[in-house]
């Protein structure tokens, strides 16, 4: 850094130290969400040619393959990749750096639940006009429901979890069940005989793990949250819905067939590796993730579709999974939402982040590539993984929302939920102090609460 | 502040002006100006002006919808109704009332342990024990996360071994405790420093005539050494508790080892972070580090008072 | 935010106390062996967390999870996980130490520099408000760093300064507790007589605090610099809120990451025993720096007391 520059920089700095002093507030991002008439063909091939320099924070391992892609594609486009964080640290620093009006990227990774987050305060572009209106068709159709809750479109869909059931093969047939508990009502019999037989517990349910159980709502077809995108929310985390399913797990956690240890570190590891748990409720990014975690136990496990509340039945929910978004402060919107479209568009790019990220794809093209779908792996005994989910991927409910503050929906989970769950209390009972704090916190901050 | 601590140390001595014509005087001020000045240009730029502007922050109100608001005081009266705060004031005070005097007590026995100069290979003990300091709080609280694993930690190993049950630290009830525990770990050898080199310094005619008169090693160490480091005593707990109310990274790792034992609001410091960035308050964040300013003031302002008052009575009673 | 971890300070002050002679070593002291054992045993309690650490260095993932803890077992993987940590993501772990290595020793010269030239000052000149001026500067270890995060970031991103070495070295210059130390060493290590004897010599207060001051307060300035070392070493919470480029990431950052990379799902490898690795190797500079300057920082100490 030459001196000069720092120099001024640091005058600059004594500057704004005064304006602070002085009583004015930090720059604030704003624009985004305006109406702008579509950009022509022309404007982008120009934008594409010109020497630009993109951000792009996202966590997901090894993207720089993809992004080495599209450089390749435009080689006048120079892209950095920054992994920030991982989830919440993520979403704080990005919220931090818009909040600075400096040093947000120009395209961020963003879970379907924190679109709305970023919407409410016109962080996010419209890619509308930018052309992603058109590519609606090429993914599932809950997922661009995700992206796209009302007109505008706020991302590209990277990834889903629609959820299913995986488990131990052997622990479930030294009890006795051969098939995959169809119903809930069969997979708490099942807990049942498993504990009994092997003293495994048929799963885990994370103490702290809001994504999960928000999941099995999605499934039972509860609508905990509701958003306008403006200043109206709905919350019902404690509707009939998603009481039953409380009341389900609180019954088996309380008999000690469903352990609650807080999952993803090093101890739940070891449960999933060591026959501790026989199973995992998870999403369609589950199974990877397994064969990493659990090498030693590979060719007994297998993946089922989750447990339905009523026999015929065909639901599932959704956990997880992540759009690329445009940041509204982006100096270069084309060349942005054109790499947000290409990494996760594009048929080689999309292909690569399902066989080599192993992120579960919810582009069209490739649930109908032969080479993904009938893809066997050998640790789920030869079994079409791919296949199955990509099936369950078709009965997700597509019309579920999130509130424009997950951050603090997920802390106050921790907070009110976890603890329950953790001491087997009565989560039925959690899920109304629950709900008493996110609407207290929502009016707190001004929103209409219905 | 301007009652902040004077500590123990208003014994500088200032050259007698007498000899100086004011001439002399000037430019001696103006030195002393320009020796301090680089400081206090940092420390303006990088301390007062943050701090005021975040004691401006806090007399807003932000919402999601609406924006900033002049609220006056309302961010601390809420902050004094909020119970998640108050909690976190009262478990940093178990730390200070439980942890500290540990802590500390273990510093003082191991500081007079080595002063006394009777254990073999003192010199590697004392550094052994200082070791923890040079670690980062960061690598502290993943260590003790793995060795307080209820299934493959150390401790429990161990404890199992021996036909005990499985401990539980990570649980809400005793993850205090395992902080309280890696806090003491950390710190315990540099506290020991401080007063180790404090007695150090204590002239040895003081006790070698407390010696002469029969008084035993224990004696000594309660009626002679321990009064006279009392400074150096003061000064280690003023930074423990300026020390407790500001710990973050033992919280913040340990909850992504514990998510359900580490409540956001464990810890105060740690309670406003989570404020500030996962309600997305930061107004009321600022109110709350303005408010753990004033804790941290006057609870160091009191110990001092408190130890100042004690010295006196015993000076009049002798 | 200033850059000592509050608790980062050496008690250089009360080794200064004027007056004081050291005590004679006593050769005819009784070594009691019951202390010594006692002794040893505490010693237990700081050193075998660390030796769970070195020993856990030399596993592979299932070994740490299927071995006693204390004792060696499984694959011998220590330099399998050496090699997985120096090339994890293009060996960034490398970088990592540069940066860590870089911030601190810069922000520590620099503290040390400030702290020197404002404590020499404060000893040794009577100026108006030098008394408001100390008490503010103690005043200000009092604040908790949370009250400053949010603020500073703002100010420093303002100036486009987040994101970069700045954002960490020039707050970490602020250390008020290095002030109050050679304050309180100046004033013992630098006689009055001797400033007053280079000024009859007509030498200008800039020239006597640089070629006398600076060189009598030489073990005062080494302790202050060594802890303010370890201050923006072991610092977290700072460079957690500035930095958002992982190739300025300082170690305890960056080992944060890849810790909470192992126990966060979606696509991601399990790294524990690389976490474990690298926590072992970010500990070993610091470790290394206070036995080998031990003797410094040590008779840093002792040539306090020897002063009076």
């Amino acid at each position: 850094m030459k001196i000069t520059r720092t120099a001024t920089k640091l005058g600059a700095l004594a500057v704004v130290a005064a304006f602070a002093l002085a009583g004015c507030s930090g720059p604030s991002a704003d624009g985004g969400g305006g109406e702008t008439g579509p950009v022509s063909q022309d404007e982008i091939d120009e934008a594409l040619d010109t020497p630009t320099e993109l951000t792009f924070w996202t966590w997901v391992p090894d993207i720089q393959n993809e992004v080495d892609l599209f450089e390749e594609k435009y080689p006048n486009i120079k892209v950095t990749v920054e992994n920030v964080g991982q989830g919440l640290p993520h979403y704080q620093k990005l919220r931090s750096a818009i909040e600075a009006g400096e040093g947000a990227p120009d395209v961020a990774q963003i879970e379907y639940q924190y679109i709305a987050s970023f919407v409410l305060n016109n962080s996010l572009l419209d890619l509308r006009p930018y052309g992603a209106d058109e590519l609606a068709g090429d993914y599932v159709d809950w997922a661009w429901k995700q992206v796209a809750p009302d007109e505008a479109v706020w991302g590209i869909p990277q990834d889903v979890g629609p959820m299913g059931n995986l488990y131990r093969e052997d622990i479930l047939s030294q009890a006795g069940i051969t098939e995959p508990p169809g119903t809930w009502e069969e997979y708490a019999a099942a807990a049942q005989s498993v504990k009994d037989a092997t003293g495994s517990y048929i799963s885990n349910v994370g103490a702290t793990q809001a994504g999960q159980m928000i999941g099995f709502f999605w499934q039972a077809g509860a609508k905990p949250f509701a958003y306008d995108g403006k200043e109206t929310v709905g919350i019902n985390v404690n509707s009939d819905e998603a009481k039953a399913v409380a009341d389900y797990w609180t019954d088996l956690i309380s008999r000690d067939l469903i352990s609650t240890d807080v999952d993803f570190n090093d101890q739940w590891y070891q449960g999933l590796a060591n026959g501790k748990y026989a199973g995992w409720l998870t999403a369609a990014w589950g199974p990877v993730f397994l064969q990493g975690t659990a090498e030693g136990t590979s060719g007994l496990w297998r993946a089922a579709p989750l447990p339905q509340w009523e026999e015929g039945e065909n639901v599932s929910g959704n956990w997880g999974g992540s759009s690329d978004a445009v940041l509204a402060s982006s100096e270069n919107p084309i060349a942005a939402a054109e790499l947000a479209k290409f990494i996760n568009h594009d048929e080689e790019s999309a292909l690569m982040l399902a066989t080599e990220q192993f992120l579960y794809p919810p582009q069209q093209s490739v649930l109908d590539d032969p080479a993904f779908l009938e893809q066997e792996s050998e640790f789920y005994g030869g079994q079409q993984v791919n296949k199955l989910f990509a099936e369950i991927s078709e009965t997700v409910d597509t019309d579920f929302q999130w509130l424009p503050f997950m951050d603090y929906v997920y802390s106050s989970y921790e907070e009110t939920m976890g603890s329950v769950i953790a001491d087997k209390g009565d989560i039925s009972a959690a899920l109304d102090t629950w709900q008493d704090q996110l609407v207290s916190y929502a009016e707190d901050q001004g929103f209409t609460v219905e | 502040m301007t009652s902040a601590p004077a500590l123990t140390a208003e014994r500088a001595t200032v050259p007698p002006p007498k000899h100086h014509t004011s001439t002399a005087r000037r430019r001696q001020n103006r030195a002393a100006y320009l020796f301090i000045l680089p400081f206090f240009v940092v420390f303006i730029a990088m301390l007062v002006v943050p701090l005021a502007y975040s004691g401006y922050l806090s007399l807003f109100e932000s919402r999601l919808i609406g924006g900033q608001v002049f609220a006056g005081l309302a961010n601390y009266a809420r902050a004094l109704t909020d119970p998640a705060f108050l909690g976190s004031l009262g478990r940093a005070g178990l730390f200070f009332v439980i942890q500290v005097p540990i802590m500390l007590g273990l510093s003082l026995l191991f500081a007079l342990a080595l002063d006394s100069n009777r254990a073999r290979g003192s010199k590697a003990i004392r550094l052994l024990i200082f070791m923890p300091y040079a670690v980062p709080a960061v690598v502290a609280t993943l260590m003790w996360g793995y060795l307080y694993g209820p299934d493959f930690g150390p401790i429990a190993q161990v404890v199992r071994a021996l036909g005990g049950a499985t401990p539980e630290f990570l649980t809400r009830e005793s993850i205090l405790g395992a902080m309280m525990n890696i806090v003491t770990w950390e710190f315990v050898g540099y506290n020991m420093i401080i007063m180790y080199a404090a007695l150090r310094s204590i002239p040895a005619e003081l006790y070698e005539a407390a010696e002469i008169d029969g008084a035993g090693q224990f004696r000594v160490a309660w009626s002679v050494k321990i009064p006279s480091i009392r400074p150096a005593i003061l000064l280690t707990v003023i930074f423990s508790i300026i020390g407790t109310f500001q710990l973050f990274a033992e919280p913040s790792l340990l909850n992504t080892i514990a998510g359900d034992a580490v409540s956001n609001s464990i810890l105060p410091n740690y309670y406003a972070y989570n404020v500030a960035f996962l309600n997305q308050e930061l107004n009321y964040a600022a109110a709350l580090a303005f408010l753990l300013g004033i804790v941290i003031a006057v609870t160091s302002y009191v110990v001092q008072l408190s130890t100042e008052r004690r010295e006196r009575k015993e000076r009049a009673d002798s | 935010m200033t850059s000592i971890d509050a608790r980062a300070a050496v008690p250089v002050e009360e080794v200064a106390a004027p007056g004081r002679r050291p005590r004679a070593y006593d050769p005819q002291r009784r070594r009691s062996v019951l202390l010594t054992v006692l002794l040893w045993i505490c010693v237990l309690y700081f050193v075998l967390p660390l030796w769970w650490l070195v020993v856990s260095t030399t596993k592979d993932n299932s070994g740490l999870f299927s071995t006693f803890g204390l004792w060696f077992g499984g694959n011998f993987a220590l330099i399998e996980n050496l090699q997985t940590l120096f090339t994890l993501r293009d060996g960034i772990f490398l970088r990592w130490i540069a940066n860590t290595i870089l911030y601190s020793v810069v922000s520590a010269l620099g503290a040390t520099v400030l702290s020197a030239m404002a404590g020499y000052a404060f000893a040794k000149y009577d100026f108006p408000g030098r008394k408001a001026l100390f008490s503010i500067t103690l005043g200000a270890i009092m604040i908790p760093l949370t009250a400053l995060a949010l603020p500073t970031y703002l100010l420093f991103a303002s100036a486009g300064l987040t994101d970069t070495p700045w954002a960490i070295i020039i707050p970490s210059l602020v250390n008020p507790f290095g002030v109050y130390l050679m304050r309180v060493y100046a004033t013992d290590a630098v006689p009055d007589s001797i400033i007053e004897a280079a000024r009859v010599d007509g030498a200008g207060e800039n020239r006597i605090f640089w070629g006398v001051g600076m060189r009598l307060l030489g073990p005062g300035l080494v302790t202050v610099f060594l802890f303010s070392l370890v201050g923006t070493w072991n610092n977290y919470f700072l460079p957690l809120i500035m930095l958002n480029t992982s190739d300025l990431y300082p170690l305890t950052v960056g080992l944060a990451q890849i810790q909470s990379a192992a126990t966060a799902g979606g696509g991601s490898q399990a790294l524990f025993s690389t976490v474990i690795t690298g926590s072992f190797v970010s500990i070993i500079p610091l470790i290394v720096a206070f036995l080998f300057l031990q003797r410094y920082w040590q008779s840093g100490l002792a040539t306090g007391s020897v002063k009076g």
